[in-house]
């Protein structure tokens, strides 16, 4: 025992906060963190903590300091502060009435003490660093295993408790498989526990369970709520996206024992890290499953602010324990985070090159995104990268062949006349452009020009090109004015909505970019005039790409010559095409700003990258040259198409790729995307330990700091949430919140003492598991004595186990584990079982083994999640959630005893027990009840069991009809052999077994 | 049993009452079991009653239905008439109107802004002389119960974030929705239904709806709306598999209830009691929710005042009958969602229809609601979650037109429940475009009916994340105007 600890002398009060009036009668030392901080935090830091903006009277009582303005140490009648909270003048009442916030009597004793005490402050409990903690020495260490226990076993002696003696062994099994694996043990798996004597025989059990692959799947799928998986991208249109592999790789790491510190730095930035692997890339797939909006009309840069934010919040949730989401409007009201700070950890998550909308008219995988290749594509790919390559290099040291010049021609429109609402193309008269008349007329370069009016686009009917075909454009164009953002001309179906598939040329701040995209941002060749372009002023404008996918096989020429440009984007690795708008449109695009009152004359298209002294002589009449030389091109083409073809081909992912530059951020007013203030630049906040000086200010310098043994909180947030997996309630009971306004430890040297293992374990996550399960106080017993009920009815001291509901997942997997139809496999695409077809938006349910896979692999749609999932206390997913609050309804009556999921597998189990058991009725029921609950049925439940039975046989025999109706629920093929009353009615009875406490409860 | 207040009080020849439960297992159950049963009564009026156990003060109405009109239907079109705007119909919007205004990117890039005038001839009704769209001519025999508010305004300019808002008072996913928070303050007032319903109508196209919108956000999951389906299992798995009878049901829940018993008295957790209590809620509610949904009770005047779409199940109509039956059954909120009133094109043609389905049966809600002295205590509210634009989005054709999305006002109507009846409060500017007095904010809106519920806003709190949350965040006045004195 540390006799420093401050938490360890005194017991009688547990946290100020939910013992209130009951204890606060004897004068034992106040502890600041225990006894004082929730009072002040709750009650006052409102209007005096940390927020500077909003605070009140200048007046700060989180820190001691500024506080002495109204605390008086060791003279309690003296401090305005015990005046201001006794006084009955309403005007001058702390708080003030009209906070609707009151101090108890019991509170206002309480700082009275601590103000006689001398008012000492200390540092919140979890900002301190860890350190080795001793194992404290209890009276009676007959019960303690390991140290977990002697911690807990310390505490219940304080209360003149024990731990329990071990629950009875079908118990501790169903216990520690259900935890360790999310399924049940089996009946034979029982019968080989039972029968080992041997003093391993449990820590065998745990060994055995800890190296199955369903450990994986187990621990993923706890890590599905926090990481907020889904399969769809959420928010209101919802569509389906394909992340799945993410899914797959936690569960990997997991059964690879991953050590946690990697898995976190992975996550976080595993694109940072030296040489990335496959892997560690795709593990960053965790930051990008927030919710992703495709609305139309929507503001992007509102979504890109929200997505950055969300990053930042989960970061926050998951691995700091903090509640950072309440410091991103203004400074945070009760822990030391200032506003700032938060856009300073929110600058960490901006740096991708992402939008703020997903695409509406193409199934493009929102950038950055990784290819999933498989082994047989990635060598093919890296077989035609180094032919393209090695090609390239030999065609540039080739002798060129000589062509006509200007050949290639596919379009060529004057503008001079406009017929039937259509234009002429010159040379080939199929294909003519066509507007309407809000598009005039007006004298021009050479005869007419058409005048645009920025909402009616002149419609081409060429340009479908593919970004391995070399092509030009070039026209005449004059603007009226420096535009922001006009759309010249496109070869798109859309803007945001369909990230601008397809080619572009824009004016952006009166320059002009040239870009090919596949999605924008991210994936997309772009690049743009080092000047802005004349005004009013005719400006002849020629562009070209030469196939290679690449920045620098773009050209801008003005008035025939190559014009200075910088490279915007250089990443394009996926198809221009098939997005829609296949043809070039002048002036106008959907939702985008066209180019309103722009001139455009005699615009030509080429299906080749023209010479420069062609484009010469487009641009400023330098006579042509009889013939142009041209380098023997297409093999070089037919090599690039069968590149991206392939690449076309795989899956992607997406990921986190760290921009070149990190992106401006800056602090948001009162959190709007539109309001930026001072700019900031990408740190860690200032009342934990700083980032080591030498670390990079991105993601991975920032996991660095999170995981450095020095870090308060990672590793006690980190054990915690274990903690509360394997025992139902975490030793802090808000394990989204460890700052001022949390909960407190119940058993805080225990908390300190895990962590600093688990970092001295090299974070070790199994081990960490294994110790919690080996200890007694997981395997005590979980019936509470009477003295247990009345003086620890929620089982703060764990003088038993606690007991609590399965999860969702455990519950509808132990079903079909039960009944045999389970198919076991690991990872893969999700699945959609039986209620999908019952969800607000019902899709059809799959045939075969798609309806018996784990739950884990359920499909997981944001806006229509899996109903049964839903109904048993899953998450929606919306956003990290680090607790399941399971709470019993009706309506989970309706999921045990009606969901044809859970018929069909007790019907399952019932035709296979009446195999194996014929007509011997008690036994069946036996095993049927052993299958369902792990035990044997005790006498009186075997009666009650037999009574059931035969009841359900004597209706059944009276409705034989119902019998047969009742049998065809669920699609697995029914045993023709049986008797279908018989099987009926032993199938009513497993279908109850399946809502029996025994069953759904973890006892 | 509680009594339940305003139940038809049908009887169930399988239900299973305290006394024959106790009486049933009376022999399996050990002294504390039984002791723990005696003492459920009260164990389940704290969990039913809700946190505040009773309205901090002066709740004028008992329950709320919400008609929900999904996509924004368009003020200047039905309620807030602008002649103005026929006037300069084609001029373009003024700066000084927009006053920088962000727009969406629907039409946030147009070049031009054309003010549209509204197509619908406009007349004043009741003693009242509220202006109601031609279109609305059942809504307009009401006039006189309507208070009409003018001035709502929000932040949002899409609809999943604005819906969001109007249900939840965040634009972000995560916060809980209103009757989520009236379920977690005030409880449940019937044992056998629950106290948040939700339906929408079937069929309907238009901006999709979102479980969120009727979500518990961080609330315990039991205060989530649930939502009545209008086919066979209006809840989820409500009806036993083919094949199981209700006596069947009920033989196996006897037996059921007996091992449960008996697990009750080994282990001795109360939550075994709660499972024995749900189960036989459950199989209550396998009555008492089909029960809600048969029009068979229903006298030929009524059906017909709710128009011919009231024999279509998940029809608008037929959703406001299932709604004034649950209101009867002492359900506190009920909301229903009825999309399509996105009129980004065609306006013309689409609010005719919007109208035509949702006109009459919401005037014979309130009609049917008074003639059985409901409307009182029932709070009716009918409105969306933005208005529209007084420019055309597109082009503005002889023809037809359609209007964007518009924040900075729009219109809504609520009935009974404590409102003043046959008031308009706020004021729009000629335009259309801006609040001239008055402005209602989304928060104000929900301070007002948490009020008229006697709930102070600020005082039903719930803390998560270290902070106290509430439905209005921290914001939100009461709007004084509208209440009946």
């Amino acid at each position: 025992m540390m006799p420093s600890h401050p938490y360890l002398p005194c017991f009688r009060v547990f946290l100020a906060s939910f013992c209130l009036g009951c204890l606060w009668a004897e004068a034992a030392p106040i502890d600041f963190n225990r006894d004082v901080r929730p009072i002040l935090s709750d009650q006052c830091f409102f209007c005096h903590g940390p927020d500077a903006a909003d605070r009140k009277a200048d007046l700060r009582l989180d820190e001691r300091e500024a506080a002495l303005d109204v605390l008086s140490p060791g003279k309690p009648e003296e401090s305005m502060l015990l005046e201001r909270v006794h006084t009955s003048d309403a005007e001058d009442l702390m708080p003030p009435p009209a906070t609707k916030r009151e101090l108890t009597t019991d509170q206002k004793a309480i700082l009275r003490q601590w103000i006689a005490e001398g008012a000492p402050y200390d540092e919140h409990w979890a900002y301190r660093s860890l350190e080795a903690i001793p194992i404290p020495k209890v009276d009676d260490a007959s019960r303690v295993r390991n140290p977990i226990d002697a911690f807990v076993q310390r505490r219940l002696e304080e209360r003149e408790w024990t731990l329990s003696a071990e629950a009875e062994r079908e118990r501790l099994i169903r216990r520690v498989t259900f935890d360790l694996t999310g399924l049940p043990p089996t009946p034979q798996e029982i019968d080989t526990f039972l029968a080992d004597t041997s003093s391993d025989a449990y820590e065998d059990l745990v060994d055995r369970l800890l190296r199955s692959k369903r450990y994986g799947e187990r621990m993923a799928a706890e890590w599905m709520d926090v990481a907020r998986y889904s399969d769809s991208y959420g928010y209101q249109v919802d569509r389906d996206r394909r992340v799945w592999p993410w899914r797959d790789w936690v569960i990997q790491a997991f059964n690879d024992n991953l050590p946690y510190d990697d898995f976190i730095t992975w996550q976080l930035a595993g694109d940072l890290l030296p040489n990335a692997s496959r892997e560690q890339r795709l593990a960053t797939t965790f930051n990008r499953l927030h919710s992703q909006k495709v609305e139309g009309g929507s503001v992007p840069e509102e979504f890109r602010v929200e997505y950055v934010a969300d990053r930042t919040h989960t970061f926050g949730t998951a691995f700091l324990g903090l509640t950072l989401e309440c410091s991103r409007c203004h400074d945070h009201k009760y822990d030391p985070i200032s506003q700032k700070e938060y856009y300073q950890l929110f600058a960490f998550f901006a740096n991708i090159d992402e939008a703020g909308l997903y695409s509406y008219f193409t199934d493009s995988v929102p950038t950055p995104t990784m290819e999933l290749t498989t082994p047989a594509q990635e060598k093919a790919l890296s077989d035609l990268t180094a032919r393209v390559r090695a090609t390239e290099v030999r065609l540039a040291s080739s002798s060129p062949e000589q062509i006509a010049p200007l050949s290639g021609e596919v379009a060529r429109h004057t503008f001079d006349q406009r017929e039937g609402g259509t234009f002429v193309n010159a040379v080939d008269d199929q294909t003519p452009a066509s507007s309407n008349n809000a598009n005039t007329l007006v004298p021009g370069k050479e005869g007419q020009a058409i005048r645009l009016s920025g909402d009616d686009p002149v419609n081409l009917k060429v340009g479908n090109f593919k970004r391995s075909q070399p092509f030009t454009v070039s026209w005449w164009m004059q603007t009226p004015d420096v535009k922001e953002r006009a759309v010249v001309w496109h070869r798109s179906r859309a803007w945001t909505d369909a990230a601008s598939r397809g080619y572009e040329v824009l004016l952006d701040q009166g320059r002009l970019r040239w870009s090919l995209i596949h999605f924008w941002p991210g994936n997309a060749i772009s690049v743009r005039t080092v000047h802005a372009i004349p005004v009013n002023e005719w400006v002849h404008v020629s562009v070209s790409h030469d196939g290679s996918s690449r920045a620098d096989g773009l050209r801008i020429y003005l008035n025939g010559r190559e014009a200075p440009v910088e490279i915007y984007r250089d990443h394009l690795t996926r198809q221009i095409k098939g997005g829609g708008g296949d043809t070039i449109a002048i002036g106008e695009r959907f939702r985008d700003r066209g180019f309103t009152g722009g001139l455009i004359d005699t615009m030509r298209v080429f299906d080749r990258a023209l010479h420069p002294d062609e484009i010469a002589h487009l641009g400023r009449g330098i006579p042509l040259p009889k013939a142009i030389p041209v380098l023997a091109e297409a093999p070089l083409r037919d090599l690039r198409e069968k590149r991206d073809t392939l690449l076309d081909q795989t899956e992607e992912i997406m990921i986190m790729r760290e921009t070149p530059t990190p992106r401006e951020s800056y602090l948001l007013s009162r959190g709007a995307y539109d309001a930026r203030a001072e700019p900031v630049t990408a740190t860690t906040p200032a009342f934990l330990p700083p980032m080591d000086a030498s670390a990079p200010r991105n993601r991975l310098g920032l996991a660095r700091w999170l995981t450095d043994p020095a870090h308060p909180l990672t590793a006690r947030v980190t054990v915690n949430r274990y903690w509360q997996l394997f025992f139902g309630k975490g030793l802090v009971g808000t394990p989204e919140d460890f700052g001022s306004q949390g909960s407190l430890p119940t058993h805080p040297e225990l908390l300190d003492w895990l962590a600093y293992q688990l970092i001295q374990d090299g974070w070790d996550l199994k081990a960490l598991v294994k110790r919690m399960v080996l200890s007694q106080t997981y395997r005590q017993r979980s019936q509470a004595t009477e003295a247990h009920q009345a003086k620890d009815p929620e089982n703060v001291w764990l003088a038993r186990a606690r007991r609590y509901r399965l999860s969702a997942e455990m519950i509808r997997d132990n079903a079909l584990y039960a009944s045999g139809l389970l198919v076991e496999h690991i990872g893969g695409p999700p699945v959609k079982p039986y209620e999908v077809a019952a969800s607000f938006k019902p899709v059809d349910h799959e045939k075969g083994d798609g309806l018996y896979r784990r739950s884990l692999y359920t499909y997981w749609k944001r806006t229509s999640p899996a109903p049964v999932m839903i109904a048993l206390n899953a998450p929606k997913r919306d956003v990290c959630k680090v607790e399941r609050a399971m709470t019993a309804t009706p309506l989970q009556a309706f999921v045990y005893m009606n969901d044809p999921q859970a018929i069909e597998a007790a019907r399952t189990l019932a035709a296979r027990l009446l195999d194996a058991h014929g007509d011997s009725n008690a036994t069946l029921m036996d095993d049927l009840f052993r299958w369902m609950t792990s035990r044997h049925p005790r006498p009186e439940e075997q009666r009650i069991l037999k009574q059931m039975l035969e009841e359900q046989l004597s209706h059944f025999r009276d409705r034989p009809k119902d019998a047969q109706q009742y049998l065809q629920t669920g699609e697995a093929p029914l045993p023709e052999h049986l008797e279908p009353t018989q099987l009926a009615a032993v199938t009513v009875v497993a279908n109850s077994l399946l809502a029996f406490d025994d069953c759904v409860m973890k006892r | 049993m509680k009594p339940l207040p305003l139940c038809t009080g049908f009887t169930d020849p399988y239900a299973l009452t305290r006394r024959s439960f106790l009486h049933q297992f009376g022999m399996g159950l050990g002294g504390i079991a039984l002791a723990d049963l005696l003492t459920r009564e009260s164990h389940a009026k704290a969990l039913d009653r809700g946190v505040l156990g009773a309205p901090h003060a002066g709740a004028k109405a008992k329950r709320v239905i919400y008609l929900f009109m999904s996509g924004g239907p368009s003020q200047m079109d039905l309620f807030d008439p602008k002649p103005l705007l026929n006037e300069r119909h084609g001029e373009e919007l003024p700066a000084s109107v927009r006053m920088g205004q962000r727009l969406t990117g629907m039409s946030g890039n147009q070049s031009s802004l054309p003010l549209a005038g509204s197509p619908f001839a406009f007349q004043r009704h009741g003693q009242c002389g509220h202006p109601l769209s031609e279109r609305l001519p059942h809504t307009a025999t009401v006039a006189d119960d309507l208070c009409m508010v003018h001035s709502m305004y929000t932040e949002a300019i899409n609809h999943g974030p604005a819906v969001t808002m109007m249900q939840t008072g965040s634009q972000f996913p995560g916060r809980p929705a209103i009757g989520a928070w009236l379920s977690y303050g005030l409880g449940i007032e019937n044992d056998n239904l629950p106290s948040y319903v939700v339906l929408t109508t079937k069929g309907k196209g238009g901006q999709p709806l979102v479980g969120r919108y009727w979500g518990n956000g961080f609330l315990p999951s039991r205060h989530q709306g649930v939502r009545f389906r209008s086919g066979k299992d209006p809840v989820l798995y409500l009806n036993n598999p083919d094949g199981i009878d209700r006596a069947s049901r009920r033989k196996m829940l006897d037996r059921l209830n007996e091992l449960h018993a008996l697990q009750l008295e080994e282990e001795a957790d109360r939550e075994i009691e709660a499972r024995i209590e749900q189960y036989e809620l459950a199989f209550r509610m396998q009555r008492s929710i089909p029960d809600v949904m048969d029009f068979s009770d229903e006298s030929a005047s009524v059906l017909n005042s709710y128009g011919d779409d009231v024999k279509k199940p998940g029809s608008f109509a037929a959703n406001c009958l299932v709604a004034r039956r649950l209101a009867e059954r002492g359900v506190r909120f009920i909301q229903l969602y009825h999309p399509g009133w996105d009129q980004h094109g065609g306006l013309r043609g689409g609010i005719t229809n919007q109208c035509r389905e949702t006109d009459q049966a919401s005037a014979a809600l309130v009609r049917d609601l008074k003639n059985r002295g409901m409307l009182e205590d029932t709070l009716v509210i009918w409105g969306g979650e933005f208005g529209r634009t007084n420019y055309c989005q597109g082009k503005l054709t002889a023809k037809d037109f359609g209007r964007d999305h518009h924040p900075k006002c729009y219109s809504l109507w609520m009935a009974g429940g404590g409102v003043r009846p046959g008031i308009a409060y706020g004021k729009t500017d000629p335009f259309g475009y801006n609040i001239e007095e008055n402005g209602v904010h989304v928060h104000d809106f929900h301070a007002t009916l948490m009020h008229l519920l006697g709930i102070d806003h600020e005082r039903l709190t719930f803390r998560y994340q270290g902070r106290r949350f509430r439905l209005t965040d921290v914001h939100g006045k009461i709007i004084k105007g509208i209440l009946r004195a």
